[in-house]
């Protein structure tokens, strides 16, 4: 997955520089390892790197401009936007599995088949273009003609949002929480939804939107919901604290566990621990303690880097485990080494019993919409049952949320959902 | 009977059409700088005549009244009135429905409406500052962060006011530059042609709300509000994009309900009278201020506002176009008969009639349109019987032009719908836009959002939270009161 980011002003006054970089920062949960920020005024410029935004910041570098397109992204070997052509630059999250017309060159890389495969330069090429790609994703791009185009695939499985700066301009973004810290206030003028098939077009005369025809089959990213986006965004109009809030609860309601203490592992799963706690009055706590920055540490590319990430953010707090039975929530598990450490730490550290709880069903497949799923003979949950994976992580109880259950509380039919890493089945593009 | 109408884009085609419609069956006359082919039909059908000219000189205006022998003149827009028209007609004993040059001051110099509206104390006033000079104002900008209006302190058809939400202070130093930069403009681009206004350049807290213009009809005596209506100022779909005069209103009832038969609605009663109230406040101060008294339309261009409730963003000496659309297509009462008790000072005895119907206005507009008309401008628009003939496609900016009508680079028409409730008249506006298009293929525009279910909503939440905002300070005796506690200075109020 990656975060990315289009911005509008229509007055040329405007230098978009620092609101991209802060436009980007709200969007870093998203992707970690590379950033890319193209600015379009008199001329085109770009600053990339690696690692965290805030860099940009660090170093002062700043360009104008009235438009700007940008990106987050969790793989080091991708730096977004890139170059269509000459003209066109896209940033995209997602993937496009395949385009009409098209004959894939599997010799060539991804990003050379969109080059390929894309043709001019105009508004109509880019739309045309995108309706022709098949695949779970949502897109932006600017060309040089001062236009920019974004869209989402017609499933609607990548999340894409509007927002507005006044009479000033639009905010093009993977999620709401971007217009909350580059945008206007909420109240005059909330983010809106994009939907599946949506075009939103920015010219320097106009804005509108257009819709690919024919499309109502839908195909939602579950995973936005349990892990991927911010807690204080909406995917798909639904606010994300509302599902997470929801998921503790049926954890809560499909338990009989005699517990002194819920704990949330760090930050995704708090809110599923307090929901857990407010459902069944067992005290929530605080359970863990942060060294240093916070990081995602399960979307760390290697072995090391994660064991490093999760040892520097979870170090136990001994007095809200010792002699204690706890409830232990987390948002999701994929290898299950994190958890088998938070568990053995905290019976070193006293506590009498360990049951771990999962805010999401068992992970057993990849995603071939591009969120980073590790290898599937890596999937702790593909390969062992909840009573065998008790063993291995050393906790007294484990289970999941089941597949029904996500739906619930995500609100939505689980046909209209891609459930594909939970369920190995996937939709059809 | 013969009126002389002046002005010629969507507001006076609405005047004229409910002109015609009176009982006094009048012949229509019109002057304006483009020919309005609607008026001109309304012209031409009550053996007027049609005069292409120029409305803001007093001369020009009064003598086609003279030579025509006009039992009174119609003023639509400001600029005739701010250019003293009126004034001369009532010399010439001509009478007028249009605000004189003294009290169209109300609209026209936005720094002395602010001025009188703090002088009598008149509830719904926003906290402000005025400039004479751009370097004037630099430091003061320079030193308070906040959210502010930058307005042209003359009202210049609208145009260059910038609204800049300040609040993140991470962003603070981008919107200062601008700030700066556009404060510039005003005073050097956007008031360099105007040199009747001591003041150039006004600044204005920056509030939110749900915003409505109350129009109404005065005879200086006593003032008689029509319905609300709410205007849409976003140039594009889900409140996006550039300021305009206007994309579409939608109206229902006095108080702007859903529907014919719905509880919900944008005010409640109490705050539709008491922005009257304030509306009327205004015109007696105005008229004490100067002397004079005012005949014609006023309307209050207001927001309800979490510090207020009520609140007058500003005032027009006119009616508000495109509201003059939905509250003629609502009015029952002969226009004619309101004209003659506004010249007779007898508006009192006049009871006005409104239906309940939800009425939705849409502005369709050539690409190009607010910002570069240039652009938008001498595109042929399609023409049929279809359109020519419908009594609910008003007529905007448009002229005629060797024969064949074009756009005026403003906007082309405003399409009427009438329902039971708004989403069902909504539907109905945007039946007809969808008949509009240009002969040369250049794309034009309106907005699909306006009046639709999810757009009401969120209007309506909007209010909700203003209300409960500015009831709780109205609870606390805070109402209008800013206080502020300044380390090292202490408590500090404000209003």
């Amino acid at each position: 997955m990656t975060g990315i980011l289009g911005i509008y002003f229509f007055d040329e006054r405007w230098n978009v520089c620092n609101f991209g970089v802060y436009g980007l920062m709200a969007l870093q949960h998203r992707g970690e390892e590379t950033f890319g920020l193209e600015i379009i005024g008199n001329s085109r410029n770009k600053i990339e790197g690696e690692g965290l935004v805030e860099k940009i910041l660090i170093n002062n570098k700043k360009i104008n401009g009235h438009i700007c397109l940008g990106a987050v992204s969790p793989s080091i070997s991708e730096f977004q936007p890139f170059k269509l052509n000459d003209s066109v630059s896209l940033a995209i999250d997602g993937k496009i599995i395949s385009i009409e017309d098209y004959r894939w060159d599997s010799t060539l890389s991804y990003e050379n088949n969109l080059r390929r495969a894309f043709k001019g330069n105009k508004i109509e090429d880019t739309i045309d273009f995108f309706s022709r790609c098949k695949g779970g994703f949502s897109y932006i791009v600017v060309n040089d003609k001062k236009e920019m185009i974004a869209g989402r695939s017609s499933l609607g499985t990548k999340p894409l949002a509007l927002g507005k700066m006044g009479f000033e301009g639009g905010i093009i973004a993977s999620e709401t929480c971007v217009m909350e810290v580059i945008g206007e206030r909420v109240p005059i003028s909330p983010a809106e939804n994009i939907e599946p098939g949506e075009i939103r077009v920015f010219t320097p005369l106009s804005a509108y939107s257009e819709c690919i025809e024919n499309c109502t089959k839908r195909a939602y990213c579950s995973f936005e919901y349990v892990y991927l986006a911010r807690p204080d965004s909406y995917i798909n109009d639904i606010p994300v604290y509302r599902v997470r809030r929801r998921i503790g609860e049926i954890l809560a309601e499909k338990d009989d566990i005699d517990a002194d203490v819920v704990i949330g592992v760090p930050e995704t799963a708090i809110p599923f621990a307090m929901a857990y706690s407010n459902k069944t009055g067992i005290p929530v706590e605080k359970g863990f303690e942060i060294t240093g920055r916070r990081v995602r540490s399960a979307m760390k590319p290697n072995q090391l880097e994660r064991l490093k990430g999760v040892q520097l953010k979870l170090n136990v707090i001994s007095e809200v485990v010792r002699g204690k039975r706890i409830i232990l929530i987390d948002d999701s598990i994929v290898r299950g080494n994190t958890l088998a450490n938070i568990v053995y730490l905290m019976k070193e550290k006293g506590a009498k019993e360990v049951h771990v709880r999962i805010g999401s069903p068992r992970i057993i497949s990849h995603c071939p919409f591009g969120v980073e799923i590790p290898p599937e003979d890596e999937l702790i949950g593909r390969h062992l049952n909840e009573e065998k994976i008790a063993e291995v992580i050393g906790a007294d109880s484990f289970r999941y949320l089941s597949i029904d259950d996500l739906a619930e509380a995500i609100g939505i039919k689980s046909e209209e959902l891609c459930l594909g890493c939970f369920s190995n089945s996937y939709p059809e593009v | 009977m013969k009126v002389l109408l002046v002005g010629g884009a969507g507001r006076e085609h609405a005047i004229a059409i409910s002109l015609a419609k009176s009982s006094y069956s009048p012949r229509i006359y019109c002057i304006s700088e483009m020919i309005n082919i609607g008026i001109k039909k309304l012209v031409e059908q009550s053996n007027g005549e049609y005069f292409r000219g120029n409305i803001n000189d007093p001369n020009i205006v009064s003598n086609i009244a003279e030579k025509i022998g006009a039992d009174f003149v119609f003023i639509g827009p400001e600029e005739p009135n701010f250019h003293g028209v009126p004034d001369k007609l009532e010399e010439k004993g001509i009478p007028c429905i249009g605000a004189n040059k003294a009290v169209s001051e109300i609209e026209m110099s936005k720094a002395h409406m602010r001025d009188i509206q703090w002088k009598y104390k008149i509830p719904g006033r926003l906290w402000y500052k005025k400039f004479k000079t751009f370097e004037e104002a630099l430091p003061y900008i320079e030193e308070y962060a906040d959210s502010i209006a930058l307005k042209p302190a003359r009202q210049v058809g609208g145009k260059g006011v910038k609204v800049i939400e300040d609040i993140q202070v991470y962003l603070q130093d981008d919107k200062k530059k601008l700030k700066i930069a556009h404060a510039e403009s005003i005073v050097k681009e956007y008031m360099k042609d105007y040199d009747d206004t001591e003041y150039k350049l006004l600044i204005e807290e920056r509030v939110w709300g749900p915003e409505y213009t109350l129009q109404c009809f005065t005879d200086g005596r006593s003032i008689l509000p029509m319905p609300i209506v709410q205007d849409n100022k976003h140039a594009f779909d889900g409140d996006l994009g550039m300021e305009t005069g206007g994309m579409g209103s939608i109206s229902c009832g006095l108080t702007l309900k859903y529907g014919i038969n719905d509880e919900r609605s944008l005010l409640t009663r109490e705050e539709y009278e008491k922005s009257a109230e304030i509306v009327k406040m205004m015109v007696d101060a105005i008229q004490k201020e100067t002397g004079k008294k005012y005949h014609g339309v006023v309307a209050g261009q207001m927001m309800l506002t979490p510090v207020w409730g009520p609140t007058i963003i500003e005032m027009y000496s006119r009616f508000g176009d495109p509201e003059a659309i939905n509250v003629l297509k609502a009015l029952k009462t002969d226009l004619i008969e309101i004209c003659e008790a506004i010249i007779n000072e007898k508006l009192n005895t006049i009871k006005l009639e409104f239906d309940e119907n939800a009425i939705v206005v849409k502005a369709v507009c050539p690409e190009g349109y607010p910002n570069r008309r240039d652009l938008a401008k001498n595109h042929p628009i399609k023409i049929n019987n279809d359109i020519i003939n419908n009594e609910n496609i008003i007529w905007a900016s448009v002229d005629i032009n060797n024969g064949a009508i074009v756009t005026g680079g403003s906007r082309i028409v405003e399409c009427i719908g009438i329902g039971n409730n708004i989403p069902e008249a909504s539907l109905k506006a945007e039946n007809l836009c969808e008949k509009i298009s240009l002969e040369d293929g250049w794309r034009v525009f309106h907005r699909s959002d306006i009046g639709s279910e999810k757009f009401m909503e969120r209007r309506f939440s909007l209010a909700n939270l203003a209300r409960e905002i500015y009831q709780y300070r109205e609870r606390k005796g805070l109402l209008g009161k800013r206080i502020i506690w300044m380390p090292g200075k202490g408590l500090i109020e404000v209003g």
